[in-house]
């Protein structure tokens, strides 16, 4: 899948012939800094972009072809089927309406409950996602909530229908870390109890270490490294998610030493310049580096990597 | 607070109820009372014991206010000021009230849904409005009224038909103004977060509108509405002094026209409607103001 926007500057390469997969009950990791278009790639598969954008490729779902499908028939699988969670809580919740009218919308909309069943499921998916005093808190407003707790609410809306694929597009980066695991936690247990898909999108290789059977380090807009979690960190081929490992602080590092970060930038999306997107930033670049790009290559048990010189050699 | 820390449902604090006193400023109060005063005589006031209004006394010509049997006193061809505006008050809120009413329904639609879809019909909405807000409020509706509701010796128009006429030029008026500020709080609520939260899940375009949009937008309406109402009341005046409103001091604008020659001999009959059609603006003002500033506070709190 590609997608592409349409703005002053010209074409702006968003997503590149990116390719994923994921089984039911699966739970992807995708990685990247931002502008590396992750949140793109969500959006994009469930078919919430903006009218600049423009989409090629396929996009299957449960053997079905959705990528040329009319809109009112994709809205029938937003909610019941794929669902997203949203980045910052603090916004993504109406502030003038309560919890409960917000929490029961989905499920009196799109399943047809009345008001009396959709309360009560409302108050069993607050129990679900851990809320205490759940009756308490359909009556309160979102401004009345911890970014923790709205958070938990927003999980409970886009899990309200069971969906088969979520897409929890990062959903921590605005919360404190000692919510961050909680929430981390619990998007794994309802992921388990539903046997849900789960797209993990964010920016920090270490929340996705314990929570996704796989990863895809994204970088410019294209899948970078492709491989199961264990193998991508015993044996990590990119310099790029190499570097992004490198640039997590670790307690074992000595007091006072610098935090090694990745130098420079991310290259202009809209110009479409030769070599490895990454050649500029990275330490082991080479002339083919920067003349050519690197295809995505097989490295053998479901590991792909894009990049001429591997970590470790080719096999 | 006890709910952010905890994971387990075991114990819960029950949050204290804190009562907290609004202190609303004086002028609210002397504002809604005053609205509430010229609704409710404009509802009831012919149940009142006051004499006709388009009723000459030939015997008590431009009598002074406090008199025994016309409390505020008669006009220079008999005409009872007390009865005059009262009646007045009923074509004021008539004429304020639904042509501010049926012009925000349909700015608001037009302004929500045009901002909510974009594309090319926003484009066209935006121009048209912009293109009725630049011809001044006065000269719009004397253009619609001469128009609609001409009238000479031989084609005298109706009073029912001057008011409906005058209600839709006012309507026609008010549409752009409450329509462009409908469109404005669209644009910004529109792109916030939580109305794609609720698109992917899967609802439907006017349910995200009637549900999200709407109870957003609806405040600043509100406000601007109150506003309207009082800028309505002025115009419906200016249109009457002009000699094209309603005639025969069945408004107050229309009785201030009349009145206008007699100042030196019987200043109340310029008084009394003008300084009812001031209270009235002031009011509407005063509690725009209000319910606009009492909305500001709980955007921040937001």
């Amino acid at each position: 899948m590609s997608v592409r926007f349409a703005t002053p500057r010209g074409n702006l390469k968003a997503v590149n012939d990116v390719t994923i997969e994921l089984l039911a009950g699966e739970s992807l990791g995708v990685v990247g800094e931002s502008g590396s278009g992750k949140t793109v790639l969500s959006r994009a598969t469930m078919g919430l972009l903006p009218g600049t954008a423009t989409r090629t490729g396929t996009i299957t779902y449960q053997g079905q072809d959705i990528s040329n499908m009319p809109k009112d028939e994709v809205r029938e699988l937003w909610g019941t089927g794929m669902a997203m969670i949203f980045q910052d809580p603090m916004t993504a919740l109406n502030p003038v309406r309560r919890i409960g009218s917000q929490l029961t919308e989905s499920l009196t909309v799109r399943l047809g409950m009345n008001k009396k069943d959709a309360k009560e499921k409302a108050i069993e998916l607050l129990k679900r996602v851990r809320i205490p005093d759940p009756e308490a808190m359909l009556r309160k407003f979102p401004y009345q909530l911890s970014g923790g707790m709205r958070q938990r609410i927003m999980i409970a809306i886009a899990v309200s229908c069971e969906p088969e694929l979520l897409f929890a597009d990062e959903p921590t980066t605005a919360l404190d870390v000692t919510v961050q695991a909680q929430v981390l936690e619990l998007l794994t247990e309802l992921r388990k109890e539903a046997n849900m898909a789960m797209i993990l999108v964010t920016h920090d290789l270490g929340v996705v270490a314990g929570h996704t059977d796989k990863i895809a380090v994204m970088y410019a807009g294209d899948v970078v490294e492709y491989a199961p979690t264990r193998q991508l960190f015993a044996n990590m081929k990119m310099p790029y998610t190499e570097a992004l490992l490198k640039s997590i602080p670790r307690l074992e590092t000595p007091t006072g030493s610098r935090l090694p970060v990745i130098e420079g930038r991310l290259p202009d999306p809209t110009k479409d310049e030769p070599g490895c997107p990454f050649a500029n930033r990275c330490p082991y670049v080479t002339d083919k580096c920067r003349a050519e790009k690197p295809p995505l290559t097989d490295g053998g048990n479901n590991h792909f990597y894009r990049c001429w010189f591997p970590i470790g050699g080719v096999k | 607070m006890s709910e952010t820390s905890q994971l387990s449902p075991t114990e819960v604090e029950k949050p204290v109820k804190v009562k907290r006193k609004r202190k609303r400023p004086i002028g609210f109060y002397l504002a809604g009372s005053w609205i509430a005063l010229i609704v409710l005589l404009a509802l009831f006031g012919w149940m009142l014991p006051a004499p006709s209004w388009d009723q000459s006394f030939y015997d008590s010509l431009g009598v002074h206010p406090f008199h025994h049997s016309h409390i505020l006193g008669t006009t220079l061809d008999g005409y009872d000021m007390f009865a005059g505006l009262v009646n007045g008050a009923r074509l004021s809120v008539l004429v304020s009230l639904s042509s501010v009413l049926i012009g925000g329904a349909i700015g608001t639609f037009i302004g929500v849904t045009s901002a909510y879809f974009r594309g090319k019909v926003d484009m066209l909405v935006t121009m048209a409005f912009n293109v009725m807000l630049s011809i001044p409020n006065l000269v719009l509706s004397l253009a619609l009224l001469s128009v609609l509701a001409y009238s000479d010796e031989n084609h005298p128009a109706t009073i029912t038909r001057r008011v409906s006429v005058l209600i839709l030029s006012l309507t026609i008026v008010i549409i752009p103004i409450l329509g462009r500020i409908a469109r404005g709080a669209t644009l910004q609520w529109s792109s916030r977060e939580f109305v794609l939260a609720s698109k992917s899940m899967g609802t439907k375009n006017f349910t995200i509108i009637r549900k999200h949009i709407l109870p957003n937008v609806a405040p600043a309406i509100l406000a601007i509405g109150f506003l309207a109402i009082g800028s309505v009341i002025i115009v419906e005046g200016s249109l009457a002094i002009l000699g094209i409103g309603v005639p025969g001091g069945a408004s107050w604008g229309s009785m201030l026209a009349n009145g206008r020659g007699n100042i030196a001999y019987s200043p109340w009959e310029v008084y009394l409607p003008a300084g009812a059609i001031a209270l009235t603006v002031i009011s509407c003002n005063w509690f725009g103001d209000y319910v606009r500033t009492s909305l500001d506070k709980r955007e921040s709190k937001i």
